[in-house]
């Protein structure tokens, strides 16, 4: 009898050849189970290639799967927060899926072909949770994880890479998708808040869709990039991370660590009024009685980049505690997203102060800054929603 | 016929003919809805057309709560239990008393009188559990106000089994979540007296003696203080006369279509659409059909995907098949008189013949030796035959669900050869005296009845699927997920058996809930 051989340790993903070859710095991260480069070059360089060329990020790694069927509408409606009928054909949209309790299991994006297919990205495996969800609706769930591979091509010279590269998506607003090519989908997506696009390609021979983009992006300023980089983007955008900003519920171990999407800030994406969803009677529950918590978006004094910081209300009271926190350097501010514990961030928003230590060759110095809650993203800029895009 | 009401009951047993009496009663309109032409579900009487009435499936009453069954005016006369013993000196037990058949000293007499009385004020302890709601511990414990009344019951429960004094408490502790077959033995001989208990724990159960909680379910036999009694006129003059009390206060029947689906606007349920396309509307709807069954009436989708996980998963096996025959005379049993003839007979010899029966159907096979429950009602209630025909009921254990091949001619005639065989042991010459044989399996019983896997208990009684988890975790209290919708059924708690309080409770919760304020 022979035993197929599994692999020890991570695995490479479809991009790996073209990584390795241009990774200065053998930077590499764990994501789920691949290598992913954490940095190629330098991180600052792939930052700013994102604010001002363009750059490519191997998205492969996340979960991918397919929901076809005459109920995929019905059985999606049921498993995440939102209308799902309110997405159009051919559109994609951010969706959050909850426990019974209410508690987020992940977000993700939905991509919607019509009322009978449809596919789910996201960071965390979700394959049982999605046949448990399916059960007793006619649909079939395929998990393209490892058969779908993704590019995230993102940056005001996006549009004129694809453009070079022969792929016209000029007409493709926010949040459209299509099938540009036999095989290659592309949608107008992404994790940076900025013009950007996402490509789609069987896994198998996915480095074509590589080399025709890396060539086409020459004049454009292209660069890969890894995940550090795009941590910054996306905090300055304001979209939160799994397992940073908030635990996934399937996978927190420890009791109370859930967060309901309005605690973590995304009130608006619970449609209580389009039938019954999976947590809806406790989110309902919760809309009455309060949040327990807050994710709010801080700008925090200083330039000392707030990770871990404990926050206090009137420098005495520990209220909570930031969940990532960097320093911008488009918005040139010291940002964070951090969670309160309510009512702090809810009706209480003042006297809030950060507790940051650094390090000062050798000596550690704490510091107490003041924060103020923010609104708005960190970073917008119009390019990211013109259409057609233009060279940015 | 108005189709508007304040409450609609799905399902005419004895449980949905209980809850829609209490609410009647109340002062609500209620509606029950029926599958089939007549009431009863599993506790029907079947009626041949020639001069024969006969309990259908279930048979005798163990455990009616004596406030229904004090309304109801249905005579019921209390049957004494026989253990037949293969070497003919079968055991007479009644209540606490214990002899051979023919009169003498039995010498286990005095341990079964101590184990008898114990295990029944076990019994009555847990008993008070069964009439209201299974405590809502979580919340209770939360301190939210509304808990205090359960945390009360709990509290209660605690005292009484203090009251009970050091050493009984330490022994209904160390009993309680074990196996009746190792609890029988420490007293009893492995013979009839310990076989007749051993089938008791396990009477309609996916269980043998060796089965931890088994002794939960043998103390839950005991709930009313483990008499068994045989309804005058049937099972089905039980039914009837419940049928007549919700009637009497105002419930309207409509039978002869069931229920396609459960109608919701907004989590809130509106009313049942018929199988015939009509609709009947109603501010509340309680379903006494099984926990899936239920959650798939209102549809998935109205689920969280967890509860709908729990919901399929829901054990619901039945283990009890049914044989009805039509004798042109009762049987000579050596041994019994003629009058014994009409006490509850069983066939269990010894514990551990009752576990070797319940091994096979782990394998989806059947017993080569069943356990068998036999009356002859007719002895008792000679109005429900004429010319002088008898009718046997007989509980076989244990018929799997379904067998690894499925219920073919050729299994069905194995099964019941086999609980020919087993009673010709004891009876011989009685195949010469069948006119007429009726075998039902587990399966048919679910097709007869609608019960989930032709289950007596609707889900099985087991730990797991008990008190603040029975039917599953968050639906423990009736209220079944959508609001106005409640689950009444036997896999409501406390379960089945034909005792009428998982109606009765959950009509009760309907009408504290404010549902219909």
């Amino acid at each position: 009898m022979s035993v197929a051989h599994v692999p020890l340790g991570l695995i490479p993903g479809p991009f790996h050849d073209r990584l390795l070859a241009l990774s200065r710095t053998q930077n590499w991260v764990d994501w789920a189970g691949y290598l992913s480069p954490g940095v190629l070059d330098t991180a600052e360089f792939e930052y700013f290639a994102i604010r001002n060329q363009a750059t490519l990020f191997d998205i492969s790694p996340m979960h991918k799967y397919r929901i076809t069927g005459p109920d995929s509408e019905a059985m999606l409606n049921r498993l995440v927060t939102r209308s799902v009928a309110k997405i159009g054909d051919g559109r994609v949209g951010y969706v959050m899926w909850c426990d019974e309790e209410g508690m987020l299991i992940d977000d993700g994006t939905l991509f919607r072909t019509t009322s009978q297919d449809f596919r789910l990205c996201c960071q965390e495996p979700m394959y049982s949770w999605l046949l448990d969800a399916a059960w007793g609706f006619d649909v079939e769930i395929t998990d393209e994880s490892h058969t779908v591979a993704g590019l995230s091509l993102q940056g005001p010279t996006s549009w004129s890479v694809l453009k070079d590269a022969g792929i016209d998506v000029s007409d493709l607003k926010p949040f459209d998708w299509r099938e540009v090519e036999d095989g290659l989908w592309v949608s107008r997506t992404g994790f940076t808040g900025d013009l950007g696009y996402e490509i789609w390609v069987p896994w198998a021979g996915a480095t074509d869709i590589w080399d025709r983009i890396w060539t086409a992006g020459r004049m454009w300023g292209l660069r890969a990039i890894g995940y550090e980089a795009l941590h910054l983007a996306r905090l300055e955008a304001g979209f939160i991370a799994a397992g940073l900003d908030f635990q996934p519920v399937h996978a927190a171990m420890r009791l109370h660590r859930g967060r309901t999407p309005i605690e973590l800030g995304f009130g608006k994406m619970v449609h209580f009024d389009k039938g019954h969803f999976n947590g809806r009677r406790a989110l309902l529950k919760q809309r009455e009685t309060g949040p327990r918590f807050m994710l709010v978006k801080l700008d925090v004094g200083g330039f000392k980049p707030a990770q871990g910081a404990l926050i206090y209300h009137r420098k005495r009271r520990e209220v909570g505690h930031v969940t990532s926190g960097v320093w911008s350097p488009t918005a040139k501010r010291n940002i964070a997203l951090a969670e309160l514990k309510a009512p702090f961030g809810v009706t209480r928003t003042s006297d809030l102060w950060a507790e940051i230590y650094v390090n000062e060759e050798g000596r550690w110095n704490r510091r107490m800054v003041p924060v103020t809650i923010e609104d708005k993203p960190f970073f917008m800029n119009k390019r990211a929603r013109a259409t057609p895009p233009g060279a940015f | 016929m108005s189709t508007d009401f304040d409450a609609i009951v799905i399902g005419a047993g004895h449980n949905g003919l209980v809850a829609a009496g209490e609410l009647a009663r109340a002062g609500k309109r209620v509606c029950v809805v029926e599958r089939a032409d007549v009431p009863g579900g599993m506790a029907r009487n079947v009626t041949s057309g020639d001069g024969v009435t006969a309990p259908q499936i279930a048979h005798l009453l163990y455990n009616l709560a004596p406030d229904i069954s004090r309304t109801l005016g249905v005579e019921t006369r209390s049957l004494p239990t026989i253990g037949l013993s293969p070497d003919g000196r079968h055991v007479l037990l009644q209540a606490g008393d214990l002899r051979f058949a023919d009169g003498e000293a039995h010498p286990e007499a005095a341990v079964f009188a101590v184990l008898h009385d114990r295990l029944t004020r076990f019994a009555a302890l847990l008993g008070q559990l069964s009439d209201a709601p299974p405590p809502k511990l979580m919340e209770g414990l939360a301190g939210a106000l509304s808990g205090l009344r359960d945390i009360g019951g709990l509290a209660k429960l605690g005292l009484n089994l203090k009251r009970m004094g050091k050493a009984e408490m330490r022994e209904f502790l160390r009993i309680l979540l074990s196996n009746s077959y190792d609890v029988l033995l420490d007293e009893l001989n492995d013979g009839p007296v310990a076989g007749v208990l051993a089938a008791d724990a396990v009477r309609g159960a996916w269980s043998g003696p060796r089965s931890p909680g088994s002794v939960f379910s043998l103390i839950y036999r005991l709930g009313q203080g483990g008499d068994v009694r045989l309804p005058m006129g049937g099972m089905g003059a039980v039914m009837a006369a419940l049928e007549k009390s919700a009637v009497d206060s105002g419930a309207a029947l409509r039978y002869g279509s069931g229920v396609a689906s459960v109608d919701i606007e907004g989590d809130r349920v509106t009313g049942v659409t018929l199988e015939d396309g009509s609709k009947v509307r109603g501010r509340a709807v309680l379903s006494s059909l099984g926990a899936a069954q239920t959650m798939l009436l209102a549809g998935p989708s109205h689920y969280d995907i967890e509860t709908v996980r729990r919901l399929r998963n829901v054990r619901s096996k039945g283990t009890v098949g049914k044989l009805n025959l039509v004798l042109k005379a009762v049987p000579d049993i050596p041994g019994l008189t003629d009058a014994q003839r009409g006490a509850r007979l069983v066939v269990a010899p010894s514990a551990s013949y009752v576990e070797a029966a319940f091994n096979p159907v782990k394998y989806g096979e059947l017993s080569a030796e069943p356990v068998l429950e036999v009356i002859i009602p007719t002895l008792t209630d000679p109005s429900l035959c004429d010319d002088g025909r008898h009718v046997m009921s007989v509980n076989c254990q244990f018929l799997p669900h379904v067998p690894k091949d499925g219920w073919t001619e050729a299994a069905r005639g194995t099964a019941q050869n086999r609980i020919m065989a087993t009673l010709g042991h004891y009876m011989p010459g009685l195949a010469d005296h069948v006119l007429q044989a009726e075998l039902l399996t587990p399966a048919d019983i679910e097709t007869l009845t609608g019960a989930p896997g032709g289950h007596w208990h609707h889900a099985e009684l087991s730990i797991d699927q008990l008190l603040t988890v029975r039917p599953v975790n968050g639906l423990s209290r009736y209220a079944f997920g959508v609001q106005g919708y409640y689950l009444c059924g036997a896999s409501a708690h406390p379960g089945g058996d034909v005792t009428g309080q998982p109606g009765r409770n959950a009509a009760r919760q309907l009408l504290r809930d404010g549902v219909l304020s």
